[in-house]
């Protein structure tokens, strides 16, 4: 056999980024590897500046030499690889670290600039990316185990919406001031409503694009569906052991000035077990879907609150769900180690559970981020007990494409999320923050 | 055909002893061939001229030879009849002699030896059988196979031979009318056409008719050969003229001595004449298979002794000869030790090889081989290994069960009991440094930690789901603790189970066990609701253990006194002993879930009572040393008991007090057991650090035996001081495990 070198392979180039090569068939050496490949576009289209890429060849990034990868495979020589290419992600950089005293249950990024975070000391918490802390504020006395966003015109500016969940059996909408600098100064942040349904410590809480409406999904199966309105009166009447309770003097006072006690719109009744996260669609504030324990996914016309697709996986608990931009495929997490794609558009294919592909972890997945808006939509982040957060391309099955650990010795990562250019982890060790260059 | 040719030898042995004898009466033959009775004759002057008998033959014998052999030599000059008539039941030998014509010996004029003469062929056409009118050369083989063709066979040139033209019925019978001879024709198989028969075959018909001897040529009146009679040919007999001995007349002595002998035996009744036969007239007869077959093994066939090999050839190849230093190392060795009791030797020939020394040694030792060897008739059974294991289904079809750690929760010291809540959240854990742990089971976030005094020996949570509290065991007291976040309507019940306004009526034999608690008002997370004071002295509870329906608890403690054994009750606030005395300490107790069953299990045994009755219900043996651990399936069939013997008892409460299957899988010593409370799992940890899942499939159905596959071993905690894993507890609804260990680490485990 003729050395290495000698040998080469017929390759099609094709892609999905503007970066467009002629339709034709290389004769690639088999000893190439990214690097030549990606120099090889990059000459051919003659680019002013260099983009690097990476190359799929069927279903999996090429990592070593064309040749190598084809013995391992066994494909011969003859034969005509369809080699498809994207712009290379960057292995993501350590930006910043926002130390906290206690596990971070969620993180948002969701406003340009900030960091929200929330804590199991029941602490809500607002950085900006120069990793000042502007606010902390004791939002519940039970852990929080969700944040949200919550986009609303009408607050005066430098002022946010934050929803928190928490194992105290109530959701509570926050109005933060983010200007302001003086932490001690008590008006800046106004606990508005707490939202009371739930008779077990929710899971999750999310927002609909437009800031009308949230979703809370809880351990006791419910999924509460809220507006973001604040009630001039309690729709709630107060417990009645909080009344009878030791402390009542103190929670009076709190009721005098405290939240509004407000009540759902609607309950999404369908789920068997502990929901794990509901959250909207981006494309359409009337749509929710929601992931829980009995190992089903299901999509609620919010409006109606009934369910309309049900996804029925056979023994995948799943913890967390992410759904892309455009509403074609939800990502599903479960404890099985999987993180599973689904088509949800039709409702036809709801009986059929087997999810469309699986990406497999060596540890839990607790949670997933997808990018915001549609950058690129082929790609996610996973974060999971193992302390990795992982970068996957729905292209490439078998790997992630790139994988990073911000904490040493395992500590478990409970949340991720992806803004624009940055990745924020939050879990046992506080809040990492990565930049991820893209393009 | 063979006896024909010795007589042809012996008749040329003859020719040749009397030429002039044997010639002559050829010439004579030329008339008489014609006539049976003439050879006869003939042969009857030969005979006659010959007094002195060859012994090895009889006359007629020789005279029939004679008569073929003339027949033979004349028969060309013989008529067409009478070659027929002699042939006709030889014809294959005929056509030999045919072939082979028949040598004649004359006296050589020019020599005056005798010499062999052959017939001249005459090339006429009657030595040819060509002229013959049989045509068909077929053979011998069944006609029928040419029935369906046109042709009959064969000539000798290889042409088919027609079947010649046949009439129909009025032909055949026009031609009995025309033809007198028609009566004497028959069918010509191979000819296919009616040939008359020849006047012998007529003649043999008319025999078997007759019954005669169908042979023609046999003379049942042949005229008898005087042997002895006649001239010269008496007999001159030798005859004694002594007189005739006495005792040929006078009666014997010696008889007469031996039959009074008898006689007198009769009469003494010692010989009996005419005796009675013992059994009936019937046959008797010896049911051979009858017998039982005899017990006594067969003799054991003796061993075979060993085949001979190369090396013991007398000229065995080159490799198996020994080397210089292999017959030194020979015969240095004992002999007892040597690989071979004997070395190859080479010798170029049989001739050269000597007698063989070993010999009588041999003989000896395989006497003393057959002797002295005890044999045993060793059976060997054919079964394969393989079928004798049952067929148990694959774990990957019996998915889900817990296969991976998932998170992990350290605690300071070691981790001796563990709790799950009811609905599946929360796990409570509890240390010997007396630290209790909260924490979720899907994060492992620690959310409460309580701090008391003592060792934490157990802890469970109430099984109820409208109460929400768990019991904390630590030295002589429980704790009822209540967990923090809790739904209003949740607590109320809770607070106003665990410290109702009005406390209910003293019982009227006041326990020893005195239950205090902080009032509602003055509840606060941190501190225990409710705490029982078990009597002083009785130690760590072992084991708290609830009834089904969350009113009764059972404690185990390690002290002595009573078992330590004690039944609380929530409502009335009372605890009792509910055994007076008990044999062995207490290791376990276990309410059944269904029935009003208590099972107490001893370091021994498992005694199983009914609580309603008050009676002793049946005691399981598992034959295990110390019983460790024990559970019952959640339908209450079926009870599995852990040792530390490293033991694992499943028991079928309705089958049998042993178990019904014992499985050994740890190598240390089992400490905990659990079913899972829906799903089909059971799982064991134990003192090797390891967790082992299996799946127990029970059935409604009384004959099916339950199903039980291991399924997996899950390894991941330290072994510290000893102790393994210390306790396992599923996950209700979800088929996940929690463990604890003696490293401090309680670990979830996820399928």
């Amino acid at each position: 056999m003729a050395s290495a070198s000698d040998v080469s392979h017929p390759v099609v180039f094709s892609t999905q980024t503007p970066y467009t090569l002629p339709s034709q068939k290389f004769m690639i050496p088999a000893s190439w590897k990214r690097y030549h490949l990606s120099q090889l576009v990059n000459k051919a289209l003659s680019l002013s500046s260099p983009i690097p890429f990476d190359f799929l060849v069927r279903g999996e990034i090429l990592r070593t030499s064309l040749g190598e990868w084809c013995t391992e495979k066994g494909i011969g020589e003859e034969e005509t690889l369809e080699i498809e290419y994207f712009e290379s992600v960057m292995p993501p950089q350590r930006m910043s670290s926002l130390p906290h005293e206690d596990w971070v249950s969620s993180v948002s990024c969701g406003l340009q600039g900030h960091f929200v975070t929330a804590s199991y000391d029941g602490i809500l918490r607002v950085f900006d990316y120069s990793q000042t802390l502007l606010h902390a504020t004791q939002v519940h006395e039970a852990p929080i185990t969700s944040v949200s966003l919550v986009h609303n015109a009408s607050l005066p500016e430098d002022d946010i919406l934050v929803a928190t969940a928490s194992h105290d059996l109530t959701a509570r909408l926050t109005q933060v001031n983010i200007r302001q600098r003086n932490s001690q100064d008590e008006n800046h942040t106004k606990t508005l409503a707490s939202l009371h349904l739930h008779t077990a410590p929710l899971s999750s809480i999310s927002s609909s694009s437009s800031g009308a409406h949230i979703v809370t999904a809880s351990w006791d199966s419910l999924i509460g569906v809220w507006d973001t309105l604040i009630p001039a009166s309690d729709e709630v009447p107060v417990d009645e052991s909080q009344n009878r309770a030791a402390n009542r003097k103190k929670r009076r006072k709190v009721d005098e000035e405290g939240p509004r006690r407000k009540a759902p719109l609607h309950v999404l009744k369908g789920h068997t077990a502990r929901v794990s996260k509901a959250s909207f669609a981006t494309h359409s504030n009337n749509i929710a879907y929601s992931a829980g324990f009995d190992s089903t996914l299901r999509a609620w016309d919010v409006e109606n609150g009934v369910c309309t697709n049900t996804i029925t996986a056979s023994t995948k608990p799943f913890l967390d769900l992410a759904v892309s931009s455009e509403g074609t495929a939800i990502f599903a997490s479960s404890s099985d180690r999987t993180v599973s794609q689904y088509d949800i558009r039709d409702p036809a294919t709801s009986s059929s559970a087997a999810p469309v592909s699986s990406f497999f972890h060596p540890s839990t997945p607790s949670c997933i981020s997808l990018p915001p808006s549609s950058s690129s939509s082929h790609q996610f982040v996973t974060g999971s007990y193992d302390g990795v957060v992982r970068l996957w391309d729905t292209r490439s099955v078998k790997n992630a494409v790139t994988s990073f650990k911000p904490w040493e010795g395992g500590k478990k990562i409970l949340s991720v999320d992806w803004g624009t250019g940055v990745i924020a982890i939050g879990g046992e060790g506080g809040v990492d923050v990565w930049r991820l260059n893209q393009g | 055909m063979v006896v024909k040719e010795l007589k042809k030898k012996r008749k040329v042995v003859e020719d040749e002893e009397d030429v002039l004898e044997t010639y002559f009466p050829q010439n004579v033959g030329l008339e008489l061939g014609s006539e049976d009775e003439s050879g006869g004759e003939e042969s009857e002057g030969e005979v006659d001229e010959f007094p002195e008998l060859d012994p090895r033959s009889d006359s007629d014998e020789d005279g029939h030879a004679e008569e073929e052999d003339e027949g033979e030599s004349e028969e060309d000059e013989e008529d067409e009849e009478d070659e027929s008539e002699d042939n006709a039941s030889e014809d294959i030998s005929d056509d030999e002699l045919r072939i082979f014509p028949k040598a004649k010996t004359v006296i050589s004029d020019i020599t005056g030896q005798p010499k062999r003469v052959y017939p001249p062929i005459e090339p006429d056409y009657d030595s040819d059988s060509s002229t013959e009118e049989t045509p068909n050369r077929v053979g011998n083989i069944p006609m029928h196979w040419y029935d369906d063709l046109p042709h009959v066979g064969y000539d000798i040139n290889g042409k088919k031979v027609l079947r010649p033209a046949r009439g129909d019925e009025l032909d055949k019978f026009l031609e009995t009318v025309d033809d007198p001879n028609s009566w004497t024709t028959a069918f010509d198989k191979k000819a296919q056409s009616d040939k008359p028969l020849t006047s012998e075959e007529l003649d043999l018909i008319r025999r078997l008719q007759e019954n005669e001897n169908p042979d023609a040529q046999y003379d049942p009146y042949e005229p008898t050969v005087e042997w002895f009679t006649g001239k010269g040919k008496e007999e001159i007999m030798p005859l004694s003229s002594a007189p005739e001995p006495k005792r040929r007349w006078v009666p014997s002595k010696w008889e007469k001595q031996k039959v009074m002998k008898i006689v007198r035996a009769i009469r003494q009744g010692r010989i009996l004449p005419n005796k009675p036969k013992t059994t009936s007239d019937k046959p008797q007869f010896y049911a051979i298979w009858n017998e039982e077959p005899s017990t006594h093994p067969a003799p054991l066939p003796a061993p075979k002794p060993r085949l001979p090999t190369h090396a013991e050839s007398y000229n065995p190849p080159e490799e198996y000869l020994p080397t210089e230093e292999e017959k030194k190392k020979w015969e240095e060795t004992d002999k007892e030790d040597r690989e071979r009791d004997y070395l190859p030797q080479k010798y170029s020939s049989l001739r050269l090889v000597p007698a063989y020394d070993q010999f009588i040694q041999q003989r000896f030792s395989r006497q003393l081989d057959l002797y002295l060897a005890p044999r045993i008739q060793r059976t060997k059974l054919q079964i394969d290994p393989n079928s004798l294991i049952p067929k148990l289904p694959s774990p990957s079809s019996l998915k889900p069960f817990p296969v991976y750690k998932s998170l992990s929760l350290a605690h300071e010291k070691r981790v001796r009991s563990i709790s799950v809540s009811p609905d599946g959240g929360w796990v409570v854990s509890g240390d010997e440094g007396g630290v209790v742990s909260l924490w979720e089971v899907t994060v492992g976030k620690e959310v409460k930690r309580w701090k008391l005094t003592g060792k934490i020996g157990a802890i469970e949570w109430s099984p109820r789901i409208d109460v929400s509290f768990f019991v904390v065991g630590i030295e002589d007291h429980l704790h009822f603790m209540v967990p923090p976040n809790l739904p209003s309507n949740v607590l109320v019940a809770t607070l106003d189970l665990l410290t109702p306004a009005t406390l209910p009526p003293q019982p009227a034999h006041p326990s020893p066990v005195k239950w205090t608690s902080i009032s509602a008002a003055a509840f606060a997370p941190e501190k225990p609701i409710l705490t029982v004071e078990l009597p002083p002295s009785s130690g760590v509870p072992k084991q708290i253990t609830w009834h089904r329906r969350g009113d009764y608890l059972a404690t185990v403690s390690g002290g002595e006194g009573q078992g330590g054994v004690w039944i609380h009750q929530l409502s009335r606030r009372h605890s009792q002993a509910p055994f007076k005395k008990i044999k062995g300490t207490v290791q376990l107790v276990l309410f059944h879930p269904t029935k009003p069953h208590f099972f107490v299990s001893t370091q021994r045994y498992v005694r199983m009572y009914n609580l309603a009755e008050q009676k002793l219900l049946k005691t399981l043996q598992p034959g295990i040393k110390w019983i460790s651990s024990m559970d019952i399936h959640p339908l209450g069939d079926h009870l599995i008991v852990g040792g530390y013997d490293r033991k694992l008892c499943w028991f079928d409460l309705e089958l049998s007090d042993k178990p019904y299957k014992i499985l050994r899988y740890h190598s240390r010593a089992i400490r905990s057991l659990h079913f899972h409370p829906t799903y089909p799992l059971f799982a064991s940890s134990s003192d090797d650090g390891s967790i082992q899942i299996f799946h127990s499939r029970v059935y409604n159905d009384l004959m099916t035996d339950p199903l039980i596959v291991p399924l997996k071993i899950l390894r991941g905690h330290q072994i510290k001081e000893g102790l393994g894993v210390l306790q396992v507890k599923w996950v209700p609804r979800q088929p996940w495990l929690i463990s604890a260990g003696a490293d401090g680490n309680v670990a979830t485990w996820f399928s």
